[in-house]
């Protein structure tokens, strides 16, 4: 599970060019909204096809990406429920 | 080891417009799927002509229309040839009549094949193009598309749908490295004008600048040029073929 939540870590600082912010972000920490990381739809975009690349893991469609993309542990959790964590 | 060819998708690909623009890219070093939904026999004589003329390929049934179906012929691409670098919606077909005659069935038809399968096929190798950063998608509109025709308010609504897509596609896929456009016919040779009576024909072509029906391959050819790199700054458009029309 760590190693799933540190390759999800890379993807943020790397794909999405956020090394900076991604340092302070805890598990927990919402990726969406006003209260978190402040992700948009491209955003969203550049995260489903880097999960998909790192892991092989298909989100099909913006409300499933609304649910899995929430937290660095809501990732990891749908990565493990996928067998490929 | 061998390159990886140039995978080429091409829907309706088996005949007409669509069967001049597999050929165009046949070559050696590409793969072209021909995608058709009826006429087996036509597409898989396309498929031979491309490997005479040394490209790999094979042919899919599958309705543009029905999503599944457009999955399964796109992960059977991928699964030959691990990616796909041009999709070619060509795809299309019409049911004329006017509106206060048209049935709702033959509106959704039309809609479903000319416009909903492009979002079907786009949809299918969008993700698989982005992820590679590589990719150009071209999609065959209509001149109907632009100016409306009598007869066709199905067929024009749904080119003129391609048209917007197009651009709207266009604006999203950039930032991923992947091409959208788009080419508008006019009138082209095809089984349909020759049968033409010749007064209605003539009556067509006196609307023509150059003065004839394009042919096939001349479509094809803006569409090979779209899809090349030759076209690499050239994003968002609808390019008309139409004799200057």
């Amino acid at each position: 599970m760590e190693s799933t939540k540190r390759k999800i870590r890379e993807i943020l600082a790397v794909r999405l060019k956020l090394s900076a912010a991604v340092a302070k972000l805890g598990d927990d920490t919402p990726l969406f909204g006003p209260d978190g990381l402040g992700l948009d739809s491209i955003d969203a975009l550049e995260l489903v096809l880097g999960l998909q690349k790192e892991f092989g893991v298909v989100i099909e469609d913006r409300a499933q990406a609304v649910k899995v993309l929430a937290t660095i542990d809501s990732i990891a959790e749908f990565v493990r429920s996928m067998g490929k964590g | 080891m061998a390159a990886p060819p140039r995978v080429v998708l091409v829907t309706g690909g088996g005949r007409g417009i669509g069967r001049a623009i597999s050929l165009a890219f046949a070559e050696p070093g590409s793969a072209v799927v021909v995608n058709y939904r009826h006429d087996g026999a036509s597409a898989e004589a396309t498929v031979a002509e491309a490997r005479q003329r040394g490209a790999d390929g094979f042919s899919f049934r599958a309705d543009v229309a029905d999503f599944g179906s457009v999955q399964a012929m796109v992960g059977e691409a991928i699964a030959r040839y691990a990616k796909i670098d041009v999709l070619v919606n060509n795809a299309g077909g019409s049911r004329d009549g006017y509106l206060a005659l048209m049935s709702p069935d033959d509106w959704d038809a039309v809609i479903d094949v000319n416009l909903k399968g492009v979002f079907h096929c786009c949809r299918a190798v969008a993700r698989h193009m982005m992820a590679e950063r590589r990719g150009t998608i071209v999609n065959v509109s209509s001149l109907s598309g632009m100016t409306g025709l009598p007869g066709q308010t199905n067929y024009s609504a749904a080119k003129g749908g391609v048209n917007a897509f197009t651009r709207s596609l266009a604006q999203e896929m950039a930032r991923f490295g992947v091409r959208v456009n788009a080419v508008a016919p006019g009138l082209v040779e095809s089984d349909v004008v020759s049968a033409m009576p010749a007064e209605q024909r003539e009556r067509l072509l006196s609307n023509v600048p150059l003065g004839r029906a394009g042919k096939a391959e001349e479509v094809a050819s803006v569409v090979r040029f779209l899809a090349s790199d030759e076209a690499s700054y050239i994003t968002g458009e609808v390019i008309k073929v139409t004799g200057g029309i």
